[in-house]
């Protein structure tokens, strides 16, 4: 695991993390949803406050409270990095995203995966570098395209789904499960563990390996009928 | 078949009903499109092929409340093993751009009106009569597509070839495919290759011929790389005349000159028999040799005819022939080094590696195309690399369906679905299954592609239907093909998608449904048929083209003919199509297994499909030991004497640069698909000429300022890329042609291979200028 960037705002948002990624493991059913919404300060201090909480009697107060997070605060991250930004240089959940950055135009794959298939810092960027899922495949400006320009060439009428909700588990205590497609994205540890993810994504016991032990897709398609 | 409006209503409201649970638990308001309100994950996947280009890759396209909202490559395609390209991943966006064209419209007092749907049908019959009437029947045409759905192509010849009599039907691929066509029949006497997609996974060598894959074919280039990646001992070799995203990619990069080619084909050719790496059992059991006619022109004036005649000849000519290309000598034409064409030699020769060579427009599109097909091959059959796993002459293409559509289909001049125009037994086959007086066909070709757009201008063809192709972009030497289109008493029909400039010209033009919008077949490179359900409903009075067809035929008086109802005319017609090909050298996939299963290759024998044709391991049609070339009299395969012979215009002192074009990546063909497409449009928004960085300092040009392209044609302003993506050598500029903005084909040259008739796109001599 890559050492986190050793800054006060960022220890203390990684500390929020911790419990975060707790709550996440301990998850509970799901209850109707409550549209108050509070300021980013003190959805803070909520979060903090539960972590004295004894998980297993109190899982269910923790998840309406965990109902209660923000947005803002799901969106925030010791990297830069947020959810947000994640979903706006996709068309839809699970499209290959834009690249971010400049990049050599007379390029195709040497240089992306020097930096993208195990991570760290990259000086030049001011940036810790997300790691990609599917580091075998080589070719990457054959999914994964550079933005030149922000207009349109004709107007389009584009919609999708919305991107999963996280979080959900299916019985008191039960471990998420993945709310995602696993094709090309089989490698959990490249954006759900390390500084370079996404925050709200990232879980906090990378040792344990072995993620689809506890973890199991759940994409809803068809009802089980025999 | 047609999702009904009843039927969709009652779609939408069972998945809101389903996403009641979602709704309760909306998702974090993130990402840049629209949401749906429903709830997250559930969706339909369904397979279908991708709509671009002809690798044809296996699509799993979610759908949700009546829309495609999501793309995942299709696992169990072995094309694409579950991985597109940018593409294919975005390519269900194509269906909402905000100008797609959804009513009828037609030109009047200069100015295209919308009308209902049925009054545009009866103004297309109503003219097709008349124009048969006054012109005679070789006066109307239709110009189709390798991007036509196979029903689409299929009803179009019925119509045209079968009831009205005309053969004036053509198709976008002769721009693309027509030289692969002609190589494989002049060398094999069958179509299509002869080996499939599995070839990447067992080769030790990849040559590619002009061929900048990582761009134009990316999930086959992609497959050629994690092989390398995992064994280690692979080598790709690209042979090209520009540096290229490819040419970085692979082990080595060799440029030729321009045309050059020809010269190199052969010098491996000398070289393999000089070094004594001939496969002499292979080549005696099972090739023959063979020479046609020279100096053969480039087609560039009208009414230009040329027919080759094949004289057979033996090793020894071969050889002497070969004499004038050693490596010493093709080096000064070619410009590429000895050392160099030694070692491609020494790559083919070598019996212990298995060679897969790759190539697709730059062969393709090339006044000598046929020939430089024929030369590949001669390589691969002096060390009988053919017809194995790896080993591998292997010819792409460029259209999704342009082997299904138009090879297999024939919807060319000559062409019949089995066989050509010219024989007889062909048109009695057709005749019968069309349930037409066998009278109706005519035995007599009437124009290619070229010349068919020029017939339009001279005015021998006055009403010409185009389908699923956008010509006034593509057209090589535009202006005067466009200047035709135009002309008084032309009408020209458009059966479109979006407004594109073939759009602007048209009289009549009738609104298309697309892609998986209509129920349909593609045919992709490796002789895979791949069917699609219809997935979403069509919007508007679209209609698929098939129908549209159907439609005027039925006005025409062909109820007969064309029979079938709205519900199961793509299953019906896929019935009657296959009948043409009911034997064991071409059988196709009954309709049942073809909706079950993510592609199945033809030959289809006794359940099986066939992965390398003329090896009886593999191919139930071939017969007794080795190999049996059987598409040939003989059953041998036929090396071919072809000499260098230089292009049609060479750069000179008042037209000193060669210009080369092709496509990138993001674009498709002359974008009016991809462009639409927002992050296709963003990452390439327009289009502009790469020149290289000596060439660009000696001429004041910097990287973006204004460029004036110009040759005897035309001329066209575009920004320059210098160190782009794609580096041309001195004296070389390359422009995409994706751009109805800066139409570079105003510029390029209609100079066409004499035999396939397939005009070169890659050279013409032009002036480079400060804009």
């Amino acid at each position: 695991m890559e050492e986190k960037p050793n800054h006060k705002a960022d220890q203390k948002i990684g500390k929020v993390f911790l419990v975060f990624a707790g709550i996440c493991i301990v998850a509970l059913p799901l209850v109707v949803f409550s549209a108050i919404t509070y300021a980013p300060k003190e959805i803070i201090a909520t979060v903090l406050e539960t972590a004295s909480f004894d998980f297993d009697h109190n899982g269910k107060t923790i998840f309406e409270k965990y109902d209660l997070i923000s947005d803002a605060y799901l969106k925030s991250t010791s990297t830069g990095r947020t959810l947000s930004q994640y979903y706006s240089r996709r068309q839809y959940p699970g499209s290959p995203p834009e690249i971010p950055h400049p990049v050599e135009a007379h390029g195709i794959t040497l240089g992306c995966l020097t930096c993208h298939a195990s991570g760290g810092w990259t000086e030049s960027l001011k940036k810790i570098t997300p790691v990609t899922p599917h580091a075998d495949l080589e070719s990457c400006m054959q999914c994964h395209v550079r933005p030149v320009t922000d207009t349109l060439f004709r107007a389009i009428d584009w919609r999708s789904i919305p991107p999963p909700r996280l979080g959900r588990s299916h019985l008191p205590g039960a471990p998420v499960p993945i709310p995602h497609d696993l094709q090309m994205r089989g490698n959990c540890i490249a954006c759900h563990v390390g500084p370079g993810t996404v925050a709200a994504i990232r879980v906090e016991h990378p040792s344990r390996g072995n993620c689809r032990q506890c973890h199991v897709p759940d994409l809803q398609v068809e009802p089980f009928r025999r | 078949m047609d999702i009904s409006r009843r039927e969709f209503i009652k779609l939408v409201a069972a998945q809101s009903a389903a996403a009641t649970a979602g709704v309760l638990f909306p998702g974090i308001s993130f990402g840049a499109w629209e949401k749906l309100d429903l709830s997250s994950g559930r969706i339909k996947w369904k397979k279908t092929p991708c709509r671009f280009c002809g690798t044809g890759c296996g699509l799993l396209v979610g759908v949700a409340g009546g829309r495609a909202v999501a793309v995942k490559g299709d696992p169990n395609c072995s094309v694409n093993k579950g991985l597109c390209c940018v593409k294919g991943y975005h390519s269900i966006q194509v269906l909402y751009g905000k100008d797609r064209v959804t009513e009828a419209l037609v030109r009047k007092n200069d100015k295209l009106v919308e009308v209902p749907l049925k009054e545009a049908l009866d103004l297309v019959a109503a003219k097709m009569k008349e124009t048969i009437k006054d012109h005679g029947k070789d006066a109307v045409a239709i110009y189709g597509s390798g991007q036509w759905s196979i029903p689409d192509g299929y009803v179009a010849s019925k119509l045209f070839k079968g009831c009205i009599g005309t053969n004036n039907v053509e198709a976008n691929a002769r721009l693309c495919m027509a030289s692969a066509v002609t190589g494989f029949l002049t060398s094999f006497g069958l179509d299509e290759p002869m080996g499939c997609y599995d070839d990447i996974d067992h080769a030790d060598v990849f040559i590619t011929w002009g061929n900048n894959m990582a761009e134009m074919h990316p999930v086959l280039f992609s497959r050629m790389l994690a092989n390398r990646k995992s064994k280690g001992h692979i080598k790709i070799i690209d042979f090209a005349t520009r540096t290229t995203r490819s040419s970085q990619a692979s082990d080595k990069s060799i440029l030729f000159r321009p045309q050059t080619d020809l010269a190199v084909a052969n010098a491996i050719c000398y070289e393999i028999i000089h070094n004594k790496w001939v496969n002499w059992d292979f080549v005696n059991k099972h090739v023959s040799f063979h020479k046609g006619k020279t100096n053969i022109g480039y087609g560039i004036e009208d009414h230009f005819k040329f027919k080759d005649k094949a004289e057979t000849v033996d090793f020894e000519q071969f050889k002497a022939f070969l004499k004038d290309y050693t490596p010493e000598k093709v080096e000064k034409i070619s410009g590429v080094s000895a050392q160099d064409i030694k070692y491609l030699a020494a790559l083919y020769g070598n019996p212990d590696k298995k060679v897969t060579s790759f190539w697709c427009m730059g062969p393709n599109q090339h006044t000598r195309g046929t020939w430089i097909n024929n030369l590949i091959y001669n390589i691969h059959l002096l060390v009988g690399k053919i017809s194995t796993p790896g080993n591998s002459p292997f010819s792409l293409t460029g259209q999704p369906s342009a082997c299904g559509t138009v090879r297999e289909v024939g919807t060319l001049t000559h062409k019949l679905p089995h066989g050509v125009v010219m024989k007889e037994k062909a048109r009695q086959l057709a005749a019968k299954i069309w349930n037409v007086p066998v009278t109706n066909i005519d035995p007599k070709p009437t124009y290619h592609t070229v010349e068919m757009f020029r017939a339009l201008d001279r005015g021998d063809i006055r009403l010409m239907w185009i389908q699923a192709t956008n010509p006034m972009v593509t057209m090589p030497n535009l202006n005067r093909y466009r200047d035709g289109a135009q002309k008084e008493d032309r009408f020209v029909v458009v059966s479109e998608i979006y407004p594109t400039p073939t759009y602007d010209i048209a009289d009549v033009v009738l609104p298309s449904a697309l892609w998986i919008e209509r129920e349909g077949f593609f045919g992709n490179s490796e002789r895979r048929t791949q069917h699609n359900e219809q997935l979403t409903p069509t919007p508007g009075n679209t209609m698929c083209n098939s129908w549209q067809l159907i439609e005027v035929a039925r006005r025409l008086g062909y109820e007969k003919q064309f029979p079938w109802g709205r519900e199961t005319h793509i299953e019906d017609i896929w019935n009657e199509y296959i009948q043409f090909h009911d034997n064991p050298k071409h059988r196709m996939a009954p309709y049942k297994v073809l909706q079950a299963r993510s592609g199945v290759q033809w030959p289809f024998v006794n359940g099986m499909e066939t992965k390398w044709r003329f090896n009886p391991k593999y191919d139930p049609a071939a017969k007794g030991e080795g190999f049996d070339f059987y598409g040939k009299p003989d059953h041998r395969a036929w090396i071919w004497l072809r000499p260098y012979e230089p292009a049609a215009e060479s750069p000179d002192s008042e037209y000193p640069f060669w210009l080369n074009t092709g496509r990138v990546l993001e674009h498709w063909h002359s974008g009016s698909m991809t462009r639409r497409i927002p992050i296709l449009h963003r990452a390439v928004p327009s289009s502009y000429v790469e020149i290289n960085a000596d060439d660009a300092a000696r001429l004041g040009i910097v990287n973006g300022s204004k460029v004036k392209i110009s040759s005897r044609r035309g001329s066209v302003k575009m920004p320059a890329s210098i160190n782009g993506r794609g580096i041309p050598p001195k004296g070389m500029v390359f422009v995409p042609f994706f751009d109805e903005k800066h139409l570079i084909n105003e510029v390029t040259l209609d100079a066409f291979c004499p035999i396939s008739k397939q005009p070169d796109y890659k050279k013409c001599a032009v002036k480079v200028e400060r804009g």
